[in-house]
């Protein structure tokens, strides 16, 4: 069971009104459970949406845990990544991000780099307009076509 | 042991290697093109990467990608299954020197076997028998004549600049000789613009047996026994089985020593094959395949072993210990399932698949990644599920194989599984008299009809 995987389950226990989860498999066993505080729902708290997951399947996005939790997703058009390496947002540790939220950019601007191979390749912005969100962190491992930013087009 | 392999492959060996992996404790990393979103190597791996849309090579045969997704993913080794990037000798080049482990042999073995003609010579000086030919080119009529009588009718002589039936001409006596040069260098001089042309002993009707190896880092190679996969159209094979229903014992013995042979010479790890043509009690090399290959579950089935945890093994440095008194025990047979209409001339049918029940029972396998709704990409080739079945003899899996082929249910696209079970109750083929040209005479003589 990897981290990814469990950090699912934590998602699906807290979205939900289960307080323990164990699972088993291949001869390994995992234990999650709640704490248990306020433990009656109140009348006045909205009650969490319970997630629906498809029993067994990993989603593509499981490797990279990208998704964000909160289903609004802001306007604009995504910028995707062209390749398979690890997402930075700057060209070196300690040097400033290449862009920003709220930044407004060109087309053709470097967005950020993706190592590949030992290989920093810059990435280039597909549109121009203003950085509305940044979806990956730094250092993760991102996959072909995964959406890096949302930018929204002046 | 590895901790992780990453599999550069897809639909039903992308699954074999990740069921292989689970059983080895080994943590599984799936690459998947966007057209493979849902195929199932994608659900049972325990890391997935996509690597490009559709088209295998923006995907599968995407070096960089996949180097990148093993690199990502700390991956130790990458199985490359077969096809694709499975016999590239850069890619396990590029592996080794990003330190990936490539599970298969090494670039220099790859490639001096790839190489046909290498290959045939590295064969002839270790003494495995090679189809006699002319030495190279033929430099006159007389030449011809001399090596078709070393040789023994009938002979072939082909273009060496070219192939597809220009210039090539079968002999059948020395009468013909004179006629049967002058024609094939014009022709080839007016297909290719260069008339050379060289012979080599025709076989009317050679039956394709294949010898599956196992070579070890330690030096160890072993023989597993042969495969029959005579049963092709258009050189893809449709049914296979072990063992071979013609072969005697001494000429299983002779074929295996000699394949033995061949790997020892070029110093072989990992699983391989060496495809021999055989007629009439001989038996000549072909080619040799540095590769899984697709029907290795015959073989599995009848030495009751699994090929892919022992490539795996080999891989990771591990010496097997090959008891010498392992022996095949009864006969597997295995139907390729392609998602082709074969009353349309076998024309591709991908689509949706409605409904799909495998069959099961005593001595039964079903390797597919096929599913109830999946929808079959036209991206790639058309297999979509091996069925497998073992019996005491030669008789009850070919029984078997009816039974399941019946119960085999696949609703939403067409499959060659009315075709198979055609051929299976065919006489030549449950008297195991056929040769590789038998399904071109079969559908001549029976106009297919579903």
């Amino acid at each position: 069971m990897n981290e990814n995987e469990i950090k699912r389950l934590v998602k699906i226990l807290e979205e939900s009104s289960v307080s323990e989860l164990e699972i088993r498999r291949w001869g390994k066993s995992i234990r999650i459970a709640k704490h248990p505080s306020n433990s009656l729902p109140s009348a006045t708290s909205p009650s969490a949406p319970v997630a629906s997951v498809p029993a067994g399947a990993s989603d593509s996005n499981a490797s990279s845990d990208t998704e964000n939790a909160a289903p609004a997703k802001k306007s604009g058009v995504e910028q995707k990544s062209p390749m398979v390496g690890t997402f930075y947002r700057a060209s070196a540790p300690n040097a400033d991000p290449y862009v920003k939220v709220n930044q407004v950019i060109k087309s053709g601007q470097v967005l950020c780099i993706i190592e590949a191979m030992k290989l920093m390749n810059e990435i280039e912005s597909e549109f121009e307009g203003r950085v509305v969100e940044i979806l990956v962190e730094n250092g993760q491992p991102v996959e072909y076509n995964q959406p890096l930013f949302i930018i929204e087009p002046v | 042991m590895f901790k992780k392999v990453l599999i550069a492959n897809r639909g039903e060996i992308a699954l074999r290697i990740i069921r292989a992996c689970k059983e080895l404790d080994i943590a599984t990393v799936a690459v998947y093109s966007e057209a493979d979103a849902d195929s199932l190597h994608v659900r049972f791996a325990d890391e997935v990467v996509c690597i490009g849309p559709g088209p295998s090579n923006q995907s599968y045969l995407q070096i960089p990608r996949i180097i990148s997704a093993a690199e990502v993913t700390n991956s130790e080794a990458i199985h490359p299954g077969y096809g694709f990037l499975a016999e590239n000798a850069s890619f396990a080049e590029i592996c080794a020197s990003c330190n990936i482990k490539f599970i298969g042999p090494s670039p220099t073995m790859i490639n001096s076997i790839g190489n046909k003609s290498l290959a045939k010579e590295t064969m002839k000086q270790a003494g495995v028998p090679v189809i006699p030919g002319s030495d190279g080119v033929l430099k006159d009529v007389e030449a011809a004549k001399k090596t078709a009588a070393q040789i023994g009718y009938p002979v072939i002589i082909k273009a060496s600049a070219g192939g597809g039936g220009r210039g090539m001409r079968i002999v059948r006596d020395a009468d013909a000789i004179d006629n049967a040069f002058n024609q094939a260098s014009t022709e080839a001089e007016a297909g290719f613009g260069n008339a050379d042309v060289y012979m080599e002993k025709y076989l009317e009707r050679p039956r394709h047996i294949e010898v599956q190896l196992l070579g070890d880092s330690h030096g160890n190679v072993v023989a597993l026994g042969e495969r029959e996969c005579s049963i092709q159209r258009k050189h893809q094979k449709l049914i296979e089985e072990s063992p071979s229903p013609v072969i005697t014992e001494t000429v299983r013995d002779a074929m295996c020593d000699a394949a033995i042979k061949g790997a020892r010479a070029v110093n072989y790890e990992s699983a391989g094959t060496i495809e021999f043509l055989y007629e009439n009690g001989e038996f000549y090399f072909m080619e040799m395949n540095t590769r899984i290959q697709v029907e290795h579950p015959v073989t599995e089935a009848v030495f009751g072993t699994d090929l892919i945890k022992k490539q795996i093994e080999i891989a990771a440095g591990q010496k097997f210990n090959w008891d010498k008194k392992y022996r095949m025990r009864g006969h597997a047979i295995e139907c390729r399932i392609n998602a082709e209409d074969p009353s349309k001339n076998f024309r591709p049918s991908p689509g949706q698949i409605k409904s799909f029940h495998v069959p099961g029972g005593p001595g039964v396998r079903v390797d597919t990644h096929a599913y109830a709704g999946y929808v079959i990409p036209p991206f790639y080739d058309s297999l979509i599920a091996k069925v497998i079945t073992h019996g005491r003899t030669r008789h009850e899996a070919i029984l078997r194989m009816s039974r399941c082929l019946e119960e085999f249910v696949i609703e939403g696209v067409s499959t060659t599984i009315p075709f198979h079970q055609m051929v299976l109750e065919e006489n030549d083929f449950v008297n195991g008299n056929f040769d590789t040209k038998y399904i071109e005479r079969f559908q001549e003589v029976t106009s297919f009809r579903n």
